[in-house]
């Protein structure tokens, strides 16, 4: 459909250039995104253990274990949603995407608020805003390490709406962290869940946007007119 | 600057698909199945471990990019260098290519936001001339027919500079470049409903604006 094809001395320059800059094939990138994710979740693994072991803090153990089951779902649910690009090297649709960024801290609050109806000793706790501080800060530090294993895999990898890819890396990272911390925190009011544990979740969210913008998305290398 | 012998080509494809909305285009389809096809083995091929595949992967590639990006920047320098890095971006890929991927919509996805990033630093490049091609020396016998489908394509990409860009760009990768229309809603990241609607709208646009030129080439058909 071209009027002029483009000339061999083109072909001749892409290739050289590619030449230039070997690039592992199909089998070592998928040792490498394996080897980046274990080490990406080793980050909440290594805060869990030296938060110690996971404890109910008072809570209902039937309480926790069903959050965490559920808290579980949720990011597994958003990193095969937000994070793997399913068959396409466009990534999911822009509607999972968005699915994925909004409605991944709709979704713990969801569950947590079933949850405390079940157990409605949970409602009410004696959370103070320095136990919500605290939850926000481990929620973020164990979040990282998904986050920057999630951007490493999607490094330079998404043409068309890398703002959204990297809302939904955030969201599913948040989940992750939420996850963690959920573990080990002794609170279950809704205040505090919101405030403590869906808050990171959001701020994920926005820090992801720009992680997209900046890491995810497909840029010309300078050099380039 | 785009020479004068492309000029009727610029939108004179698009011209010819509204002429003939709602017959077969054999000649299209013919044309984009087996790039597509040859692409997606390449690619598949050269991620695997087979480093000559990548300039297989170019030769079922590059044509159709390198119009696309004449089409849009009208400036062959450019057009190459954004088909070079839209190359170098896919063979940075390599190793993440998912198997059985569509190479197609992937790398028209990658030259459109170069492209676009490319527009963006160069705006008071863009377009210079308000549309108008370069009118070229005359050719002889052909002249007359030279200069009515330089007239007619520009008359077409008046039309579509005026239409939303959405719209624009849903038209122009499925009529221009021959994409499915799948396959260029997942170049622009939306919905196939939105596209087809996108494309619909841009048709009735073009139909509206050149009426008296479509009705002339209809009757001109065999």
């Amino acid at each position: 459909m071209s009027a002029t094809p483009p000339s061999a001395e083109l072909r001749a320059r892409v290739l050289a250039a590619a030449s230039a800059e070997p690039v592992s094939p199909r089998g070592a990138g998928a040792r490498r995104t394996t080897v980046v994710l274990v080490a990406g979740f080793m980050v909440p693994v290594a805060i869990s253990l030296y938060l110690g072991w996971p404890s109910s803090g008072g809570r209902p153990f039937a309480y926790v274990a069903t959050l965490a089951v559920a808290w579980l779902a949720v990011g597994l649910a958003a990193t095969w949603g937000g994070v793997s690009r399913g068959q396409s090297m466009l990534g999911r649709s822009t509607a999972v995407r968005i699915v994925v960024a909004t409605l991944t801290p709709a979704a713990l609050l969801a569950t947590s608020l079933v949850a405390a109806l079940a157990w409605p000793q949970t409602l009410h706790d004696d959370a103070t805003m320095g136990s919500h501080l605290v939850c926000v800060v481990f929620t973020l530090l164990c979040a990282l390490g998904p986050l920057a294993a999630f951007a490493i895999v999607r490094r330079r990898s998404d043409p068309v709406a890398p703002r959204l890819t990297g809302a939904a890396i955030g969201a599913a990272s948040g989940a992750w962290g939420a996850l963690a911390i959920e573990l080990h925190c002794g609170h279950a009011s809704p205040t505090h869940i919101v405030l403590g544990h869906l808050l990171p979740v959001v701020m994920l969210t926005l820090v992801g946007v720009v992680i997209g913008d900046g890491v995810v998305a497909i840029r010309a290398r300078s050099g380039s007119r | 600057m785009l020479a004068a012998a492309d000029a009727p080509a610029l939108h004179s494809g698009a011209l010819m698909h509204v002429a003939s909305r709602g017959l077969p285009r054999p000649r299209g389809r013919s044309v984009s199945v087996a790039p597509r096809a040859e692409a997606d083995v390449a690619m598949e091929r050269y991620a695997e471990g087979d480093d000559a595949s990548f300039g297989l992967v170019y030769d079922a590639l590059a044509p159709r990019l390198y119009g696309y990006l004449l089409r849009q920047t009208r400036d062959r320098a450019r057009a190459e260098d954004i088909l070079q890095q839209t190359m170098l971006n896919m063979h940075r890929a390599r190793a993440s290519f998912i198997p059985g991927a569509e190479v197609t919509p992937w790398a028209f996805a990658i030259a459109r936001r170069l492209l676009v990033d490319s527009l963006r630093r160069n705006k008071r490049e863009v377009l210079s001339d308000d549309g108008e091609l370069d009118p070229g020396p005359d050719r002889g016998p052909m002249a007359d027919e030279v200069a009515q489908a330089r007239e007619l394509a520009t008359r077409v990409e008046r039309v579509l500079a005026k239409l939303p860009q959405s719209q624009r760009a849903a038209f122009e990768l499925i009529k221009n470049e021959g994409l499915s229309v799948a396959e260029a809603a997942q170049v622009l990241g939306t919905t196939v409903a939105a596209v087809k609607l996108r494309a619909h709208r841009a048709y009735e646009a073009l139909r509206g604006a050149l009426g008296d030129v479509l009705g002339t080439v209809e009757e001109g058909k065999p």
